[in-house]
């Protein structure tokens, strides 16, 4: 997949590159791509979503030694992978800024952020029969709408790519498929942690007139305020 | 400089072809099918084929061109099948045929069709049959040198290298209406290279992956088109 430089992710990367280019040798890539929303059951509950300042503006740096320099911005495909995920799998997704929540966004049943925690990578140096590999892991929390933390949950991807002459690209495509198994898994697991799923109990059992029947998956769910 | 003879002329004839036939002999492919079909399902008018490649290997994985190689193929010609795009399918399919959720046997896709929302999604892309594709292709050993040297006077090579690669791949055809499997090709295609070096290097590239898919194609063109009781090896080529 060919990398494409977007106007938000200039400015990121170009501190990056200044810095990193002084220093000799350099290898940027900026993740992008488009993830495609997940076909699941949307969960019966309105959510805010939190995401940080860090996730959008995640780049990862590492010297690796014989190699080069590396620069690895996330932060735009953080967002494309995350928001149409939240957005479909749950009945309301809508973007928040902080937990306890306050005003109109009262009415949500609890708010989940997600946080980017560990990014490896490994660029073989040989060319023939050798995949790039990427694994990373992130880490859900999920409050209530108090502020109360009612648990975290670590999630992680991994993905690999055929090594080519462009060992940016093999990159870019090793972490989109890290990160289209990130997605996989929380759309598909979040639902079967034990106090996600003794949370969700509660929740329904409390809200049971409001929760009316679930969406049929593959149906756009709604989110008015989700960016 | 001594004027040739023809007797001096044939001996330079048969020299060089000494030298050309074992190598022409050397380098080429040889190709093994083992097609193996259980139903008597064909596709019909309207219903597509996708093909996807196994992720679910740490140290292996069938390559995208070789997927993509397949795909074109089976499309092509006047007989050429409704082939559904693999990385369309995977996001329509989202999230559940990533590497940690695609189902690994049909028992699981039985499972994974009754979730709600999923047939009706497999229905929309028309797809009916799910070619799995496993394995790879991989250098398999390699020898010989070729030295090469520059002066005033010129450069040239000498030397002689050889390499083999083997293309092994199963082909597994899923029927998804039917969430049954229908049967497995497998091929195997080995093809050595070899590239001497006098003055300059000569290479002899024997191409085995590109016989593989084009043997695969056949082969599951005439596995989704045939009722039972088709097949056979396929006879070994050179390339």
């Amino acid at each position: 997949m060919p990398l494409r430089l977007t106007y938000r992710s200039w400015p990121r990367l170009l501190a990056a590159t200044m810095l990193t280019g002084l220093a000799g040798c350099a290898s940027e890539v900026i993740v992008e791509s488009t993830f495609p929303s997940p076909l699941v059951e949307p969960l019966p509950v309105n959510m805010g979503i939190i995401i940080p300042d860090e996730l959008y503006n995640y780049i990862y740096t590492e010297d690796v030694p014989n190699q080069s320099l590396w620069t690895i911005a996330l932060g735009d495909a953080n967002v494309a992978m995350l928001e149409p995920l939240f957005r479909r799998m749950f009945r309301e997704a809508r973007t928040v800024t902080a937990v306890p929540l306050t005003g109109s966004d009262t009415d949500l049943d609890g708010v989940i952020e997600p946080t980017l925690e560990k990014f490896e990578f490994d660029v073989p140096v040989g060319e023939r029969d050798q995949f790039v590999e990427v694994w990373m892991q992130y880490q859900l929390t999920l409050y209530e709408p108090d502020g109360r933390p009612i648990y975290q949950w670590p999630v992680s991807g991994y993905g690999k790519s055929e090594l080519t002459r462009n060992r940016e690209d093999a990159v870019q495509r090793a972490a989109v498929v890290a990160m289209r198994e990130v997605g996989a898994t929380i759309s598909t697991k979040f639902a079967e942690q034990p106090q996600v799923k003794d949370w969700l109990g509660e929740k329904e059992n409390g809200t049971t007139a409001a929760s009316g029947p679930q969406a049929a998956a593959g149906i756009p769910n709604e989110a008015p305020n989700a960016e | 400089m001594k004027r040739q003879t023809p007797s001096s002329m044939n001996r330079l004839h048969i020299m060089a072809l000494a030298v050309t036939m074992p190598l022409l002999a050397a380098c080429g492919v040889t190709s093994r099918m083992e097609p193996y079909k259980q139903s008597d399902a064909v596709i019909n008018e309207g219903e597509h084929v996708v093909i996807l490649a196994r992720k679910q290997h740490a140290n292996h994985e069938t390559e995208e061109d070789f997927v993509e190689c397949i795909s074109d193929a089976l499309a092509k010609g006047s007989t050429g099948l409704d082939v559904h795009a693999s990385k369309e399918f995977e996001d329509k399919m989202y999230p559940w045929f990533e590497p940690s959720t695609a189902p690994l046997s049909t028992e699981d896709l039985t499972r994974l069709l009754a979730r709600p929302g999923v047939l009706e999604q497999v229905r929309t892309t028309g797809v009916r049959y799910l070619v799995w594709l496993d394995g790879s292709t991989d250098r398999v050993a390699s020898g010989g040198g070729i030295t090469c040297a520059a002066g005033v006077g010129g450069a040239g090579c000498m030397g002689l290298a050889w390499w083999e690669d083997d293309s092994r791949y199963d082909a597994t055809v899923w029927d998804i209406q039917d969430s049954e499997s229908e049967g497995t090709i497998h091929a195997d295609f080995k093809g050595r290279s070899v590239m001497p070096a006098i003055i300059i290097p000569i290479p002899l590239i024997a191409r085995p992956q590109a016989h593989a898919c084009r043997g695969l194609t056949d082969q599951l063109k005439q596995f989704l088109t045939s009722p039972q009781g088709y097949g056979g090896p396929a006879a070994p080529d050179v390339g």
